[in-house]
């Protein structure tokens, strides 16, 4: 206890100095430098003192001469000293800002510039200790009470006007820098910030100057860090991005253990999942219980649920952006984990220091091994694993290389009876350029592979089953920081698409069963785009922007139209044959995008927005929980495009110096050609599946609150959202509205994490939600002795299941670190359903199984019991 | 061509903690439905069709036979009967004949109304054998016997057949021992050896395995029949009336019927089940 006070103090000291200067200041300039130089150019002093001693000097080319010559001969004397010691006789001087020391010389004033000549200041602000890229972090410009953040890579640039400047590094959770400079030049200053949490176990409290929350244009986004997701309680202590990004406002499932997350009203199909930019098709492992991201190689997750910007296109709904860690390129790290369901293991090192670094993620479940222990379950086979890789390299200033890889599987075997499996794999190769201080590139390209397959091994049954889904893609994004006024982003992209729906062939010599192998299909998806953030006034800044995507679905294929009844299989006519590569049908739209910003005070304002969103491949799937087995399909000439339109309307508020952010938004959304399916339709294997489904419209609307506190020993949210999501699709319910699987009137969550002392921090989140919807079946009736049920409205999602809720907890233990040492670990112990509510996740109606005369409703809970999980973690 | 349910597998799977339980739920029963259930096949008649009401799905009793209707059935041969009610809403044929190709037309006037429904029965192929085969209990086979099939499917697309089990005499039915099969994927191949049973036999088990050809709008009614009675778990369909061939005949009249009148040719085998452990 005694312990824990004095880090308080010491903590609130820090934080007392923070207002002034760096909390660094102190070892910087006490660090003991014994070294001589006679006749040593500067600029190869600074640089044999950056290497012997690790200090960061910062200075300007051309207001500093590099060549002048230094002489002094230091014998273990404070760096300070020996600094005074070095520059004597010369006009140079130095500060130290946070922990870099700045060299300047104090020469007149020479400048042959106009004073007010635009000028660049550009670079990447990074974090000290690993140096990873920091994404959003902010840079505030004291004079002009401007800034600008950084982009996906940490890169930052800003144009002033000639001028002394006082600016602020920052980065929530991370100690600000501040940094003061004369800008007569184009500039480059990349930063390194520390992390808080590595220096003191208190949380400090950071008045982040550049507030992204209330300033930026940008609403309806959700950002989670992943210390955040890593504290939060997880079922079976496996760390979720996906089931934690369900506890955010506008977002809902259907059910636990349901693959994915609906966001606004719209199907799960309808969010894009970017993994370091390329897509995932399928974001779950175990059939939804689990999902694909290992928590250890996830750096940054962002959740766009409205005002999308341009640059991003092919869903309705959503933007889920994950980024992977680039590595550490300081030092050899490893770091992993043993938990009840899966273990992890991690390794990043630099391979150059601070010019490039990889790092390599792996999990495996390991259920199955014990399985195998025991001689009746030998053949059998139940497990997931994913591998997740990068690796980056600083050609120069100006040039950055990705390559970065992602590689997972689900198997299922029993025995010589069943199998099945599935997984994707991406590759994402990334090359940043910066043709100058004002205008960065990135090229892309990328290849994403989702599969499946199921079989029989042997017998009359016997068959194997593949499907799939290939994409290569190319893009350009291109960002021209105008000036302080405007950001101008820009680019171009091409997916080729190659659907493979169903191979299926016998396996063994027994088998009845033919081959068989749907059309392959293929479309290319192609999109441009420019948008513009500006600011107009202190008050008033818009980002607009406008996409233009175009879809080619091409041969070679058959096409068929269909006719018949609506609520039938419908009969292929007209068959139409396409040659490789021919153009069967094409659309293409204009995505207009807008949002706005208005600043009612320092600390509040109001945000406007609206887009509208063209998805071109659909997933086909008729089941509650969407299963692995469900095939995308592009559009064609029978299936249209899904168009979203949506408005969104906000009150955004930070309380207390940004400890609290406050949200209410409002949103609207229409959805067209939104797809359904006829009674008893066939969904896999089938070559005529158009004549299955049902097009129609669908519509959302909601509100959400939002209240996150950031900072402080307890930290967390509190998001409540109130919200509609109907379809009207002819054939369906009487041709009427009906509510979607997915709506929930009220969907509360709350999140806390509370860090009792520097060794635990305990958390807790809790979540209601209205019952989903499901179709009753009123009456019954006999057929061949099997009771039918049936539902005399010939209703859709007329009544709900009960009302969802659930508590889960969990505490951390971090082990003492011992001094000198690097080792790190922490055990965490989890709690998941803590009252063991069982929910429901659907109701159905049956005969009782012992008395077939006797039917039932049944409620079917996926977790009707508590699940405690214990984790062991470690890091070094 | 047993029935492979994938998700029940996969419920399997996620079995580790789900449960299910039974829970009281209230409905509104809206309005009783005329049903009508049987068909025509090309075995010796009689023939019966049942007349009956929807009753509330919490009801649990037998639904409320319909009485004093007139059924008749007439066929593309030019004979046409009227059906006698032997048991209160069973209607029986005295002289049809059903044949493989013919078409037969039912006509039911109940309770004001006058429904219509067609029928045809089509050709079957004949089961060659049947032989048992024991399996050890694992994760998919309870422990016991289960009976092979072999024999021929017609060469040619579009057959749509419905197989039934009698143990001892007994039909065997389950939701899950429905078993109905298109020829899509097997077309002409010659049946060699699937499994035909779901739970298991036992040494001394008479078993006879029929083969019923049914049309294709049969076919989807029973296949939409058991997706609606097999319908559970977290892969569920939305739930869906299943399709009916009674069509009323007055246009205009708001009242529906529901069930089935079906025409099938039949053809079986029989296996005493052996005790070879």
């Amino acid at each position: 206890m005694k312990n824990f006070k004095m880090l308080l103090g010491v903590a609130l000291l820090g934080g007392l100095l923070n207002s002034q200067h760096s909390f660094a200041q102190t070892p910087v300039l006490q660090q003991r430098v014994s070294t001589k130089y006679t006749n040593v150019p500067l600029s190869s002093v600074l640089n044999d003192l950056e290497k012997k001693y690790g200090v960061q000097f910062s200075y300007t080319n051309n207001r500093v001469s590099m060549d002048q010559l230094l002489t002094a001969d230091l014998n273990n004397q404070p760096l300070g000293d020996a600094l005074t010691q070095l520059f004597k006789g010369t006009d140079l001087d130095y500060t130290l800002v946070g922990n870099q020391l700045v060299i300047k010389e104090n020469q007149p004033v020479a400048n042959t510039k106009q004073s007010n000549a635009k000028l660049t200041i550009s670079g990447y602000i990074r974090d000290a200790s690993n140096g990873e890229a920091l994404i959003g972090a902010g840079v505030f410009v004291k004079e002009l009470s401007t800034g600008a953040t950084t982009n996906v890579y940490g890169f930052y640039s800003l144009t002033l006007p000639q001028g002394n400047y006082t600016l602020t590094y920052s980065y929530l959770g991370y100690e600000p820098q501040i940094s003061e400079l004369v800008l007569d030049a184009d500039l480059t200053r990349n930063i390194s910030l520390t992390d808080q949490h590595i220096k003191i176990d208190e949380v400090v409290v950071t008045a982040t100057k550049v507030d992204e929350h209330v300033k930026s244009t940008e609403m309806s986004v959700n950002k989670l860090d992943i210390r955040t997701v890593k504290a939060m309680p997880a079922l079976l202590g496996e760390v979720d991005v996906i089931r934690s990004i369900q506890l955010l406002p506008g977002v809902s499932t259907v059910g636990e253990g349901a693959a994915g997350f609906n966001v606004r009203g719209g199907g799960i199909d309808q969010n894009l999942i970017l993994l370091d930019e390329a897509p995932v098709y399928n974001s779950s492992h175990l059939f939804g219980l689990f999902s694909v991201f290992n928590p250890d190689a996830v750096k940054d997750i962002k959740l766009v649920k409205g005002g999308i910007p341009a640059q991003y296109g092919g869903r309705l709904s959503s933007l889920l952006d994950v980024r992977m860690k680039e590595g550490n390129s300081k030092r050899f790290t490893a770091s992993g984990g043993i938990g009840t369901v899966s273990s992890r293991l991690t390794v990043e090192a630099p391979i150059v220091k601070d010019k490039s670094s990889f790092i390599i993620a792996a999990r495996r479940s390991y259920v199955d091994l014990f399985l195998k222990l025991s001689p009746s379950q030998k053949e059998n086979q139940a497990y997931f694993y994913d591998l997740s890789a990068k690796f980056n390299y600083t050609i120069n200033d100006k040039n950055k290389i990705y390559l970065s890889g992602y590689f997972g599987k689900d198997v299922f075997k029993f025995g010589q009876q069943f199998q099945m499996n599935w997984g994707n794999a991406t590759g994402t190769i990334r090359w940043n350029h910066l043709f100058n201080s004002r205008l960065f590139a990135n090229v892309t390209g990328i290849y994403s592979n989702y599969d499946y397959g199921l079989g029989v091994p042997q017998g009359a049954n016997g068959f194997d089953w593949k499907s799939r889904i290939v994409n290569y893609s190319a893009k350009a994004d291109f960002t021209y920081y105008l000036n302080t006024k405007n950001t101008i982003n820009f680019g171009a992209s091409a997916i080729l698409y190659n659907f493979e729906p169903a191979k299926i062939s016998p396996l063994g010599n027994k088998s009845i069963f033919l081959s068989r192998e749907l059309d392959h299909q293929k479309a290319v998806e192609y999109a441009a785009f420019v948008d513009n953030e500006q600011t107009l006034s202190t008050r008033l800044s818009v980002q607009y922007g406008l996409r233009f995507s175009m879809f080619d679905y091409i041969g070679s294929a058959t096409t068929y139209n269909y006719t018949g009844e609506l609520i039938d299989r419908k009969t292929p006519i007209n068959p139409k044959t396409y040659g490789n590569g021919e153009l069967i049908q094409r659309y293409n739209y204009l995505e207009p995008r807008v949002s706005a910003r208005y600043s009612l005070t320092e600390s509040s304002s109001l945000k406007a927005s609206y887009n509208r969103m063209a998805q071109y491949i659909h997933l086909i799937t008729n089941t509650t929980a969407a299963s692995p087995l469900d095939v995308w399909s592009p559009s064609t000439n029978n299936m249209k495009p899904e168009i979203a339109d949506q408005v969104a309307l906000g009150y955004f508020k930070n309380l207390r110096d940004n400890t609290y952010e406050f949200s209410i938004e409002g949103f609207y959304k229409t959805m067209s050609n939104q797809i359904d399916y006829i009674p008893g339709a066939n969904l896999l294997l089938n070559s005529n599946l158009e004549g299955e489904l049902l097009y129609g419209k669908g519509r959302a609307y909601g509100a959400e609150f939002y209240l996150k506190k950031n900072t402080g020993k307890l930290s967390g949210w509190i998001s409540y959202t109130l919200s509609r999501s109907e379809r009207q699709i002819d054939g369906i319910n009487n041709n009427q509205w009906y509510v979607a699987k997915y709506d929930k009137t009220h969907n509360l969550s709350l999140v806390g994490i509370y860090q009792v002392n520097d060794r635990w921090t305990v958390a807790s989140n809790f979540a209601y939600g209205t019952g989903i919807a499901f179709t009753t079946s009123n009456s019954r009736y006999s057929h061949g002795g099997l009771i039918v049920p049936h539902n005399t409205f010939n209703a859709r999602n007329d009544t709900r299941v009960p009302a969802y809720h659930r508590l889960d907890v969990s505490a951390t233990l971090k082990n003492r670190q011992k001094p000198g040492k690097r080792w790190e670990s922490e055990w965490v112990f989890s709690v998941y359903n803590l009252y063991a509510h069982r929910n429901a996740f659907s109701i159905y109606f049956q005969q009782n199984k012992d008395n077939p005369e006797k039917t039932e409703a049944v409620r079917l809970s996926v977790f009707g019991s508590m699940l405690p999980s214990v984790t062991y973690n470690f890091k070094f | 061509m047993k029935r492979y349910s994938f998700f029940s597998l996969i419920l399997f799977a996620l079995s580790l903690a789900s449960c299910q339980d039974v829970i009281d739920l209230k409905v509104d029963e809206g309005k009783p439905l005329l049903v009508v259930d049987g068909y025509v096949t090309d075995q010796p008649g009689p023939y019966a069709i049942n007349l009956s009401k929807t009753a509330g799905y919490f009801s649990n009793a037998p639904t409320p036979r319909v009485r004093g209707a007139i059924l008749t059935i007439s066929d593309n041969e030019g004979h046409t009967e009227t059906l006698v009610e032997t048991d209160p809403g069973k209607y029986v044929t005295s002289t049809l004949q059903g044949k493989i190709g013919n078409h037969y037309i039912l006509t039911v006037k109940a309770e004001g109304e006058e429904y219509r429904a067609e029928a045809t029965i089509k050709r079957v192929p004949q089961i060659d054998s049947l032989k048992q085969m024991y399996r050890e209990k694992s994760e998919i086979y309870d422990e016991g016997y289960y009976v092979q099939y072999f024999g021929p499917e017609l060469a040619g697309k579009g057959d749509f057949y419905q197989f039934k089990i009698y143990k001892n005499d007994v039909l065997e039915n389950k939701p899950g021992d429905l078993t109905v099969s298109s020829d899509d994927f097997v077309e002409g191949n010659y049946i060699s050896g699937p499994e035909m049973n779901n739970d298991p036999f036992k040494a001394g088990d008479k078993i006879q395995i029929q083969t019923c050809s049914i049309t294709e709008d049969n076919y989807k009614f029973l296949n939409e029949l058991y997706l609606q009675v097999n319908n559970a778990g977290m892969f569920a369909n939305p739930p869906a009336n299943v399709r009916t061939n009674l069509v009323n005949v007055n246009v205009n009249s708001t009242k529906k019927a529901v069930g089935y009148f079906g025409g099938m040719a039949i053809r079986s085998k029989e296996i005493v089940i052996q005790d070879q452990k």
